[in-house]
């Protein structure tokens, strides 16, 4: 037995303010408008409470050298035993009011596939910081006897390439810190609706945390009756000053969330472990372990690109980017924005052997040119039938679309890239922004290739590589031949690395 | 092993997966054409006023499509289709306008399931189902197999993880 414990009783206090926060609107309903409300606010006040109290006390979480055992419930009974090796990451997450009280939300992943396995809502953040230790001083024996034996299993030198354990396991390095500066640029850039969406989550978040119920429907409904009695000329004027105005609340709303989601992020390797923190008001702290990881992307949009700026982010077993509380809560990245050159260089910190690999870049097929350049030509003739009957000649214009289309094939022919090195596979692709990933071939799952009706009169094809965490990397237009040794020499390395797995 | 030869499945699937692919699947759209032909077209002649003859036309052109379709998938499809084991690894080959080539070693197979639907069953067909890790395209499945023979495989992958060798 390592460690043995309870929730944090402050806990108890949270509970009573979640109890009474969703009790809020009966009991206010009660004083005002129906008096049996309050009964009704109440019972459910007390049957909260109550249910909050027996978990907390039937809650307990043992650790020993195998497993994390959580045991809860009065009723309904629940005994989960999670097995150490199976542990792919050990996260923290605490709330303004949660640091307040000097607690975090422990969260438990395994390689489920379904995130979040087990969460301790909430620990004092010492047995957190404890459970931790004991945790990461009892794992390596299984997970690093895993990582040495997935090497081992590509041909020769690699098994030295990937021998993490010759790190001193108590010597913490600091990979990156994100400058203020770094963080500005990420908002500032952050062109998407998901900035939006970042920044109304931060937003949220606060909001949540406060407490704060927000009535704004009168507000909008008055605009808009004042919009309406206003000249159509004014009405264009107030819309474009609108526009211009949510674009500049958006950009500076999401580099102010930004700020805050990644505030102070930083990344440091203990042993062959990963961990991140960051954030001002919710503050999040994350380990990976390298063994872990399934694939490494640089993500560049146009403008980020144009400054040579990058995301840096992560796939690990179990971890998916498809749920939204991984993208929401920043979960899957690893360096929020840095130099392109300096996150090429951090590369092996994250898929250690990775230095040794020289990437001999191989382009895709130019006859992806002339597959794009018809594509235009068939939605060019589809437009113009659609739009003939309407338009009459003036639907030729239309024909604009091929040129177009032959820009964009020659822009994604110049873009696209692909290597494979012993022990690593990458490619790079993009129209006007640039993508890299980086995927340990050892990991790889399954391959598929897939020719559609022009590739098969081309001869093209596209190669699709899955790995157990994040969606799979696809190499569009290779020609079919390469399609196919890449393959058969990326399955045979994965079967053998399997092989050494058992 | 010359690498782009050697990924060629060698097997085919059972020849009665074509009946079953045209009951199983083709029924539907055989059903609807001549559900479309028959009630749908004299409601549509009696009730539209622009009914002609050249939407007469249209209509039977779509229903005989839709049936000559149904009918001439299954056996193209039934063409196309490549699976089996060549050293330690599942591979598929499959499909008329999009082919798909996949190659899944079998030490990362999770699981294998047999599934075996109501009609698949009255032709003795199974579809042998294998999962990778990971959440996404994770999921394998080879067709019209011979219920017998599909048992067969998932016993060989089970021994084939179980003792590493074929």
């Amino acid at each position: 037995m390592l460690a043995k414990g309870h929730l944090h009783p402050a806990v108890l206090l949270l509970r009573l303010i979640t109890a009474l926060r969703q009790n809020a609107f009966p009991l206010i309903i009660g004083i005002t408008v129906e008096e049996w409300f309050l009964v009704i606010a109440a019972v459910l006040f007390v049957m909260q409470l109550g249910y909050s109290v027996a978990r907390y006390l039937t809650l307990e979480y043992t650790l020993t050298d195998e497993e994390l055992r959580i045991r809860e419930g009065l009723l309904h009974r629940q005994d989960r035993r999670i097995p150490l090796d199976r542990i792919q990451d050990l996260g923290f997450e605490s709330t303004i009011l949660r640091r307040a009280l000097g607690l975090a939300v422990v969260m438990v992943e395994t390689a489920s596939g379904r995130g979040v396995e087990a969460r301790l809502d909430a620990l004092s953040r010492v047995d957190a910081e404890h459970l931790r230790e004991v945790l990461l001083a009892a794992r390596p024996a299984s997970a690093s006897t895993a990582s040495t034996s997935a090497a081992s299993a590509s041909t020769g030198d690699v098994s030295t390439i990937l021998s993490p354990q010759t790190q001193e396991p108590d010597v913490e390095w600091m990979i990156h810190q994100s400058s203020t500066s770094e963080l500005l640029i990420r908002g500032a850039t952050d062109m998407r609706l998901g900035a939006f969406a970042v920044t109304g989550y931060a937003a949220f978040e606060l909001a949540d945390q406060l407490g704060v119920v927000t009535q704004i429907t009168p507000i909008a409904t008055s605009f808009r009756s004042w919009i309406e009695s206003l000249p159509p000329l004014v009405v264009l004027g107030v819309l474009a000053g609108l526009l211009f105005a949510v674009m500049a609340f958006g950009v500076i709303t999401s580099t102010l969330g930004n700020l805050v989601q990644f505030h102070a992020f930083n990344l440091r390797l203990r042993g062959d472990v990963l961990q991140r923190r960051f954030g001002l008001l919710t503050t999040r702290q994350k380990t990976l372990p390298r063994a872990r990881v399934q694939r490494v992307t640089i993500e560049q949009s146009w403008l980020r690109r144009l400054l040579g700026y990058a995301v840096v982010k992560a796939d690990s077993a179990g971890g998916s980017r498809g749920d939204g509380q991984d993208t929401a809560g920043g979960w899957d990245v690893v360096i929020p924005m840095t130099r392109t050159h300096e996150a090429h260089a951090l590369l092996p910190a994250m898929l250690p052997g990775v230095e040794r690999e020289a990437f001999a870049w191989q382009p895709g097929s130019p006859k992806l040119i002339a597959r794009t350049a018809i594509q235009g030509v068939l939605l060019a003739i589809l437009a113009t039938a659609a739009s003939w009957w309407q338009l009459g000649p003036a639907a030729l214009w239309s024909a604009l679309l091929i040129p177009l289309w032959t820009v964009l094939g020659v822009l994604t022919w110049r873009n696209l890239g692909w290597s494979r090195g012993e022990a690593f596979f990458a490619l790079q692709h993009g129209i006007i922004g640039k993508n890299f990933a980086c995927v340990p071939t050892a990991k790889v799952q399954a391959v598929v290739v897939r020719q559609g009706v022009v590739g098969q009169l081309f001869g093209l094809a596209d190669l699709t590589v899955y790995v157990a965490g994040g969606s799979p990397t696809r190499i569009p237009d290779l020609t079919i031949h390469d399609a196919r040794t890449l393959q058969h020499e990326l399955t045979v390395r994965a079967a053998a690395a399997a092989a050494a797995d058992w | 092993m010359t690498s782009a030869e050697s990924l060629h499945p060698p097997n085919r699937l059972a020849p009665r997966v074509v009946p079953y692919w045209i009951i199983g699947d083709g029924l539907t759209s055989i059903v609807v054409a001549a559900l479309a032909w028959w009630p749908g077209r004299d409601y549509l002649a009696d009730h539209w006023q622009q009914w002609s003859p050249l939407w007469d036309n249209i209509l039977l052109g779509l229903c005989a499509g839709m049936l000559a379709l149904a009918l001439l998938v299954p056996p193209l499809n039934y063409v196309r289709w490549r699976y089996g084991f060549v050293g330690d690894m599942l591979l598929m080959r499959y499909g008329i306008l999009f082919v798909e080539e996949r190659a899944v070693p079998v030490r990362r197979m999770q699981h294998v399931d047999l599934s075996r639907g109501p009609i698949e069953r009255l032709f003795g067909l199974a579809t042998l189902v294998v999962f990778t890790a990971g959440n996404e395209g994770s999921a394998f499945r080879v067709p019209g197999l011979p219920a017998q023979l599909a048992k067969e495989l998932r016993d060989r992958i089970v021994q084939m993880r179980g003792d590493g060798r074929l």
